[in-house]
Parts: C-alpha cells; sequence; structure tokens
C-alpha cells in the first residue's frame, strides 16, 4: 500500500532493513553493476590489497537505501539520493539501513529522509540523503 | 598544486561522451541484489516495469578525466555517488552520457589536505530527453605524485 504525504511525521524512522552482504548476493550484483574487481568478490585477493577482506561496492548500499525508502513508502518517487561512501563495508558481515525523515515540504509533497548503513559494531560507514516525493 | 588554479582551468570541461545499453537482466539483478521488492523494479510483467533510480551509477565513462588532467596524488578513491533521476530507465534502453568535471574543491580530512573531484555524467535517452544526473566524487590524498 502506498504511503501518503499527510501520513509521514517529522523524525517518523523508516523501517530498517538488512542488506545483503553475502558473497553470492555481492558477486550478482557486480555482474549487473559490471564491475569486475577482485576487491569486491574475493576476500583473499581483497587482502592482498590490504583491506580486512573483500568489500560491497558503494553503489550497492546507495542501491539498498533506496530499496529501503521504496519499501517504507511504494510507488513514491526519489527526486534524489546523495551517498558519502565514507569507509568500506564487509562482504559476509551483518549491515543494515536506516533511515529518517528530517523535513516535510507541503507545497512538492516531498520529505528529506537522512540515510545510514551500519555494519555489526554500529559504525556507520555510508550516509545520505534523499529527497522523496509521494 | 593550486586548486584555484584547477577550477578556473577545468571546471565545466566536457571530455567524454559514451553510449550505454540497459540490460533487463542486469536492471533486474542490480534489483534483487539492492533489496527492492516494489514490482516496478522486479517483474518485468508490470506495466511500469524499470530499473531502480540509481542503477544509472553503474555506468563508467571511457575516461575518468579528461586526458590533459594533472595527476595530483598516488591514490584515487571514490568517495560517493548522487543521483538525480530524471525519467524512468527502462530495459532496452540505449542512454548517451556527457561526462564533464562539475567541480573541484579541498578538504582537509584527518590524514591530511585532500582534493575531491565531482565527475558529473549526464544521461540522456536517444531523443535527446534527459534521464538521470549522476555525480561521482572523487577524493585525492595530496602527496607525491606516482
Amino acid at each position: 500500500m502506498s504511503r501518503r504525504f499527510e501520513d509521514v511525521e517529522f523524525g517518523e524512522d523508516l523501517p530498517e532493513i538488512p542488506i545483503e552482504t553475502a558473497m553470492a548476493n555481492v558477486r550478482r550484483f557486480t555482474r549487473a553493476a559490471g564491475m569486475s574487481h577482485a576487491r569486491f568478490d574475493d576476500h583473499e585477493a581483497a587482502r592482498e590489497q590490504g583491506l580486512p577482506g573483500a568489500i560491497v561496492p558503494g553503489i550497492m548500499s546507495q542501491g539498498a537505501l533506496a530499496a529501503l525508502i521504496h519499501r517504507w513508502a511504494p510507488g513514491c518517487t526519489i527526486d534524489r539520493i546523495d551517498t558519502v561512501f565514507r569507509a568500506p563495508l564487509l562482504v559476509d558481515r551483518p549491515a543494515h539501513c536506516r533511515g529518517v525523515v528530517t523535513d516535510l515540504d507541503e507545497t512538492t509533497r516531498s520529505v528529506e529522509v537522512d540515510l545510514t548503513v551500519t555494519n555489526e559494531t554500529g559504525e556507520t560507514r555510508v550516509l545520505g540523503t534523499a529527497t522523496v516525493r509521494l | 598544486m593550486d586548486v584555484a588554479e584547477l577550477r578556473q582551468k577545468w571546471m565545466g570541461f566536457a571530455f567524454d561522451t559514451t553510449e550505454f545499453e540497459v540490460r533487463e537482466r542486469d536492471a533486474l539483478d542490480f534489483a534483487r541484489a539492492c533489496g527492492e521488492t516494489d514490482p516496478r523494479f522486479v517483474d518485468p510483467s508490470h506495466p511500469d516495469f524499470q530499473a531502480p533510480p540509481t542503477f544509472p551509477a553503474r555506468f563508467v565513462a571511457r575516461r575518468v578525466l579528461p586526458r590533459d588532467f594533472p595527476r595530483l596524488g598516488p591514490g584515487t578513491f571514490d568517495a560517493g555517488k548522487s543521483v538525480v533521476p530524471k525519467a524512468p530507465v527502462r530495459p532496452g534502453d540505449v542512454l548517451v552520457a556527457d561526462s564533464l568535471i562539475h567541480d573541484i574543491y579541498e578538504k582537509t580530512g584527518r590524514s591530511g589536505p585532500m582534493v575531491f573531484l565531482v565527475h558529473r555524467m549526464e544521461f540522456a535517452n536517444r531523443k535527446g530527453e534527459p534521464v538521470s544526473t549522476v555525480d561521482w566524487r572523487m577524493v585525492i590524498k595530496l602527496g607525491s605524485p606516482g
């Protein structure tokens, strides 16, 4: 069911969702995204490059944040999504997407959402903002 | 290295045009791997079936920087992406992307001075209608050019 602008409250939390960071899913993503880099889909090769393990592509985290928004407000339109890749997110380790409504614009019937992706220790690895029209 | 000089010389400089085909399998796998459940993005039989809004961020121009752009430091990192969708991107579309240097600025972080370069890609369909703008922020840690 779609979410109406009138039903959104300032400060509302979007229900968090996990990112599926299992290697098989990351490989599916990298194939779809044409990203043939060993640092994304091979733990050993990533370690040889000085990383703690294979890392989740930044644009996969960005896509997961868009999915978070779509699950919260089915049928909405994302007018802008801006993400900062602050630190790597590791493959095969838990990660979660979260969002909170920080502004509402009645004129455009759009909301601003602050976005984060955190790892299993609660560190913010990716953050961003989005403008979402309802 | 003078950032003001770089800005004056390179900001707005257009340096690449590349075509990209949007394949259904790629759009579907991109959506599913990211956790999309909206039928618009995961059901090809949906009347409004389309790629997820961040899908154009997967496309990379033939050149990351202009041919004569100076080498600034030993390492370049992906600092983030901004996507402004303007129209649905659908499987079967052929997109034309024009690349330009949108911004250059300097920041000092815990590890020292860094230069940010913003590579903007303006995507249009074959009719010339804009479909997406993607800004790719690259960060370069300043040091001895490698």
